[in-house]
């Protein structure tokens, strides 16, 4: 079921509606009901019930044991079962694939005529999601940061709470879980503001992701025939298809669950802001960032292992730059995380993991060379011109390692980026320009006049909640707004032939 | 241990860390107030606290400290056992 389908809609107000009129004490129930029914919507067979049960049933014994034997050596025993047995399980389901192709790769380089045949594995959506969600679950349980969940119910409840199935947010029990279990009054302003967000998210979604996405599909897929001022376009317009049609998934998630009264944490913001890759990775994806540092980057930092690094590197290459090396090598493999995470394809590797780190630590050991550099010739970096100098710059940065992640494999991604640079203008007459766009001249107004919209919502928003501010605003003024909104989706929303409102781009990872 | 004691020896650490001579830490400063101080630095900063007071900080206190002030306290709680 995806996100902005009819079929969704109507789920949403089903559970909504029964939501509100039971017994405030079964309202979770409602929840689990609704979230169990989303798990297995296009997938039920015993197959993915077992699947189900595989992360459920270690996370919750495995949860209240670490809880009955905490602070002991068994405690940790526990806790590294529950996560063997998670994991195993996420591995054999997503990424044998991975696996056999990479031995495919390694026997085609020693002449071994043997190949694997690659494998179909049946998985459960958001299987990512939740098997992640449930680890840091049985994590915050040895730490102490939460009990466990002595009922399985509930338990089942909180790995499977149906609005962050497809794209997420990550949550955590602590914050978000508990909250699924208290009751909850309608609440008229929840609703306006959930509902506001919705429909923003699904104008991001099909008015400006869907259009953009036939400019990008159309050049990516034809590498060769058009020229490099088309395909940096198709470069440069991926991002934006990316982050509309993820941040406009996000918004309508944290809408439904803001309606229902459970606040989520935030996954963007307001990323091509940034001035640094650093930076828009604290923008972007907030919440995968956040799981990463707090269950990966910090242990492994602090581990016997790092830390005897870190000395030995202190006493090598000195205080400054020997505790950088362990740092780098906790990134790297975080970073070929993020790729895994992704999918694990070498496209993902590269273009979510590798590239990223590359341009995190050449910002990390170029600064004090670029400090000193615009310090000589005198130039003034608190300056509006120098910010966005910095943020064009991260832009550009990242939709070059972009380039890999949109690119079906890698000698594709090379292709494209021959093709940039292959100075060749070709014929580029109005005929070409709208054919290599995939649109009409109509659909690039709409484009360019909805990416402008969302331009401006943007810096407003830099200074605070646009949705407070317009619902502060006179009557005429908030319903000219709440049905331009509705309109434009209505009228401009790409709904035509290919259209796959179930192909969210994020949902796949 | 003086509360003041704590606060001059972590100001210290921060400098040592941080390589700014000019920090002064309050129970109210967070990382937002120290420009270098990210998730990056952070453990490299809890593990130098911990050799100055030798005592052990577990990964939840590692991850939800939220300023110098709660720092300070698990560090009293510690020392006093």
């Amino acid at each position: 079921m995806g996100l902005v389908t009819f079929t969704f809609m109507v789920f949403c107000i089903i559970t909504l509606f029964i939501y509100f009129i039971v017994p405030k004490k079964i309202q979770w129930v409602v929840l689990l009901v609704s979230s169990v029914t989303f798990l297995f919507w296009d997938n039920f067979n015993i197959g993915t019930v077992i699947q189900a049960l595989m992360v459920l049933i270690p996370a919750y014994i495995f949860g209240r044991l670490i809880d009955k034997y905490y602070d002991t050596k068994k405690a940790k025993r526990f806790l590294a079962f529950g996560i063997l047995i998670i994991l195993a399980q996420l591995i054999y389901l997503k990424y044998t694939n991975l696996f056999l192709a990479t031995f495919n790769h390694i026997f085609n380089l020693f002449g071994i005529k043997y190949q694997f045949g690659l494998v179909y594995r049946n998985s459960l959506i958001g299987i990512s999601y939740y098997s992640l969600i449930m680890i840091s679950y049985m994590t915050d349980i040895y730490r102490g940061t939460c009990k466990a969940q002595k009922n399985i119910f509930k338990c089942a409840l909180f790995m499977s709470y149906f609005p962050i199935l497809t794209s997420g947010p990550f949550i955590r029990y602590d914050s978000v879980g508990k909250e699924m279990y208290k009751e909850h009054k309608f609440n008229y302003r929840d609703m306006c503001y959930g509902l506001l967000r919705i429909l923003w998210g699904v104008f991001k979604i099909l008015v400006i992701s869907q259009r953009l996405g036939m400019l990008v599909d159309n050049i990516y897929t034809n590498i060769g025939i058009y020229n490099f001022v088309l395909t940096f376009l198709a470069v440069l317009a991926f991002p934006l298809q990316l982050y509309t049609n993820f941040s406009g998934s996000i918004d309508v998630i944290m809408g439904i669950s803001e309606i229902i009264g459970i606040k989520l944490p935030e996954n963007f913001k307001l990323p091509f802001f940034s001035t640094t890759i650093t930076e828009f990775w604290r923008n972007w994806h907030i919440t995968l960032g956040a799981w990463l540092r707090d269950y990966i980057f910090y242990p492994l930092q602090k581990s016997n292992v790092m830390q005897k690094l870190n000395k030995k590197c202190k006493n090598i290459f000195g205080k400054k730059v020997g505790k950088k090396i362990p740092m780098y090598v906790s990134m790297v493999i975080m970073w070929i995380l993020i790729g895994f995470w992704h999918g694990g394809a070498y496209t993902y590797i590269i273009g979510s993991g590798l590239l990223q780190f590359l341009f995190i630590f050449l910002e990390d050991i170029l600064s004090p060379v670029s400090k000193k550099i615009n310090d000589k010739l005198g130039i003034n970096t608190e300056v509006f011109s120098y910010k966005l100098y910095q943020v064009i710059r991260t832009y550009l940065l990242f939709s070059f390692a972009m380039i890999f992640f949109r690119a079906t494999r890698v000698s594709n991604a090379i292709e494209i980026i021959k093709s940039m640079f292959t100075f060749n203008l070709g014929i580029l007459n109005r005929k070409v320009i709208l054919n290599a766009l995939g649109m009409d001249l109509y659909d690039f107004a709409i484009l360019i006049v909805s990416l402008l919209t969302l331009f401006i919502v943007q810096l407003l928003a830099r200074k605070g909640s646009i949705r407070e501010k317009l619902f502060k605003q006179n009557i005429i003024f908030r319903w000219g707004i709440i049905y331009s909104l509705i309109f434009s989706i209505v009228i401009f929303g790409c709904y035509g032939v290919g259209y796959n409102a179930t192909a969210f781009i994020y949902g796949q990872f | 241990m003086e509360k003041e004691e704590i606060y001059e020896r972590l100001n210290n650490v921060f400098r040592d860390i941080f390589d700014d001579e000019t920090i002064v830490v309050t129970a109210e400063t967070t990382s937002k107030d120290i420009e270098d101080w990210d998730s990056l630095e952070h453990i490299n900063l809890v593990v130098a606290v911990e050799q100055e007071f030798g005592i052990k900080f577990n990964m939840n206190e590692v991850t939800t400290m939220k300023n110098v002030g709660e720092m300070v306290d698990i560090i009293i709680s510690r020392i006093s056992k």
